[in-house]
């Protein structure tokens, strides 16, 4: 039987270690082949990438050798895959190579597309990126003063990010002792300062102690590059010395080639993480279509539901469990302070105060991730 | 707080109290000085030992070859090899170059040492490939 | 030929049914119709707001067993 995994990301990774793990007898009969196909050799730890934006980190930190990090019984090709022939259970990658599979999984992940929004791409900074992430630390080390706007895009991964940010801002020009220099304006495209109502009603008092100015109900039109305004669907428009935005997402450019789904986000079942339409092809982490939030934390519980189902498949012939929507997101809340959301399909997020042992424990968990990409924790 | 040696107490009270007050105040300084890079270098650390401490665990030539060596006889063997290899390293760097020729040959022909290391090699050697048919059959 | 889909993100929390259905109607086409299926009671108010400030169509809003039917209309 044959397993083919596309995406070395967090979620692609973990799955395959994690298999590996639970079908290692029957690799090693040769009666299963594990095979994992990823455009990179490298494995980046993409939380890493906003401490890199506020220089708490540095890049070398944030990579791994992909080969490093997978079991022995893993077949690993750098080979990124560019056509899916579902209906003959097989794939075409980027060096003219055939993979025929019994069982797909799909975990290619997402991208920005900037692009989406005019003037975006060249008005504004992100931390989505290593190559931005370094250019945006540059400027808030060369910013003296002036307005900083924070846009933000829907879709997008992470979505407590843009709150994130706007607390590491704060204490970081509190260091540099020109907090009252900057003027800090918060976009968010709905009716309140975040998506999920306990971190709105959370962060809504500690944005008013550190002095934020937000507007809420701002979708995203256009950036004025030369002008340096950002403009709303709405009719509202910011002035800006610098403009940080997360930007628009979309899944991989390969998912929309292959037309697997409208936007690159696959139609999955929300349980079962099958494809619909395609019992022998699961999706997980960013590139489904679920109303799940675009996090390695699902990507990672997803996997591990995947993994279980898949080995049970193979051993006893059907899966065993659902996936419960599981998501557990540390939120960094400034320099020092951290707290965390988890839920699920039946439990809303509950927060609880922020606290340094938290912020520790996050810290801490920069490291953990790679034993979590091993399938250890 | 440092008070509490001057509070009204009953002396166990005090005594306790005074324990407790001291204990925190070690954890507020055990606080204080634990920094994010402590943290993220000692994480670092367990990280990296539970990935080495599984690739060993999951390596089952690794486990099995500990638990051949966990017997007297292998440990007196490798001992014996330990010594041996020191021993014979001092022989070697002593002992005059080898003078070449036949009569040379035929004489560590005859050395009782050459019989004794072509029977242990001989021995090894057939046990060895005794050992890799009996795994390259099973699997 | 203006189509209609269902946005299902009944028992979600993050990104949450407003966000899910501001996703989808970007990638719809003007005329579309999208119907957003709830079981967050803020919709009722929250997507009506937002579809009201952006400037498209609300066509239908309302509550079947536990459930928030919210149909929109992309008008630009």
């Amino acid at each position: 039987m044959h397993i083919l995994v596309v995406g070395g990301g967090t979620g692609g990774t973990i799955l395959a270690n994690n298999l590996a793990r639970r079908l290692a007898p029957e690799i090693r009969k040769k009666k299963v082949s594990l095979t994992l196909l990823s455009a990179s050799d490298r494995h980046m730890y993409q939380p890493g990438l906003l401490y890199v934006a506020f220089g708490e980190m540095s890049v070398d930190e944030l990579y791994r050798d992909e080969a490093s990090l997978l079991s022995s019984h893993i077949d690993f090709h750098v080979d990124p895959v560019e056509t899916f022939r579902l209906d003959q259970n097989e794939v075409l990658t980027r060096s003219g190579q055939t993979y025929e599979y019994d069982i797909l999984v799909i975990a290619t992940g997402s991208r920005i597309v900037p692009d989406q929004v005019p003037g975006l791409k060249e008005g504004a900074e992100t931390f989505y990126t290593e190559a931005a992430a370094l250019k945006l630390f540059q400027r808030l080390r060369e910013f003296e003063g002036g307005t900083i706007a924070v846009t933000v895009d829907v879709p997008h991964k992470c979505p407590i990010a843009p709150v994130e940010l706007i607390f590491l801002l704060h204490d970081y020009f509190k260091l540099r002792k020109i907090r009252d220099k900057v003027h800090i304006k918060y976009h968010y495209p709905i009716g309140r300062i975040h998506t999920i109502a306990n971190v709105a009603k959370w962060a809504k008092p500690e944005f008013d102690r550190m002095n934020i100015e937000y507007e809420t109900l701002f979708n995203m039109k256009e950036v004025d590059v030369e002008n340096k305004v950002v403009r709303s669907e709405e009719g509202t428009e910011t002035n800006y010395d610098l403009l940080i935005a997360v930007p628009p997402h979309r899944g991989m450019a390969v998912i929309e080639h292959n037309q697997l789904g409208v936007g690159g986000w696959i139609p999955t079942d929300r349980y079962k993480l099958t494809m619909d339409g395609h019992d022998n092809v699961y999706v997980l982490g960013d590139t489904t279509n679920l109303p799940v939030s675009k996090t390695g934390s699902a990507a990672h519980f997803e996997a591990e539901v995947v993994a279980e189902n898949i080995a049970a498949v193979v051993k006893i012939g059907s899966p065993v469990r659902d996936y419960d929507g599981k998501v557990y997101c540390f939120i960094e809340a400034g320099h020092d302070r951290a707290t965390y959301a988890m839920f699920d399909y039946s439990n809303p997020p509950d927060l609880k105060p922020a606290s340094k042992p938290m912020h520790w424990f996050k810290v801490a968990y920069n490291q953990m991730y790679w034993n979590s990409v091993r399938g250890l924790l | 707080m440092n008070d509490a040696a001057e509070t009204p107490l009953e002396p166990t009270e005090n005594d306790d109290l005074a324990r407790l007050i001291e204990f925190a105040q070690i954890v507020t300084a055990g606080r204080d000085a634990m920094s994010d890079h402590i943290v993220a270098r000692v994480a670092k650390v367990l990280t990296e030992g539970l990935n080495l401490l599984d690739s060993v665990t999951r390596n089952s030539g690794l486990m099995r070859l500990f638990q051949v060596l966990e017997s007297e006889d292998s440990q007196a063997l490798l001992i014996a090899i330990a010594d041996a290899l020191h021993q014979a390293g001092r022989d070697i760097g002593g002992a005059e170059p080898a003078a070449g020729g036949l009569g040379s040959i035929l004489r560590t022909a005859r050395d009782p040492n050459t019989q004794e290391t072509l029977r242990a090699l001989t021995t090894f050697g057939a046990l060895v490939s005794q050992s890799l048919r009996t795994q390259y059959a099973s699997d | 030929m203006a189509e209609s889909m269902k946005v299902d993100a009944r028992d979600t929390y993050c990104p949450g049914p407003l966000m899910e259905l501001i996703t989808y109607m970007k990638q719809a086409d003007v005329g579309d119709t999208l119907e957003l299926l709830s079981t967050d009671e803020g919709s009722a108010a929250d997507v009506p707001e937002w579809v009201e400030k952006v400037g498209h169509e609300l066509v239908r809003n309302e509550q079947i067993d536990g459930v928030w039917h919210i149909t929109v209309r992309k008008a630009k």
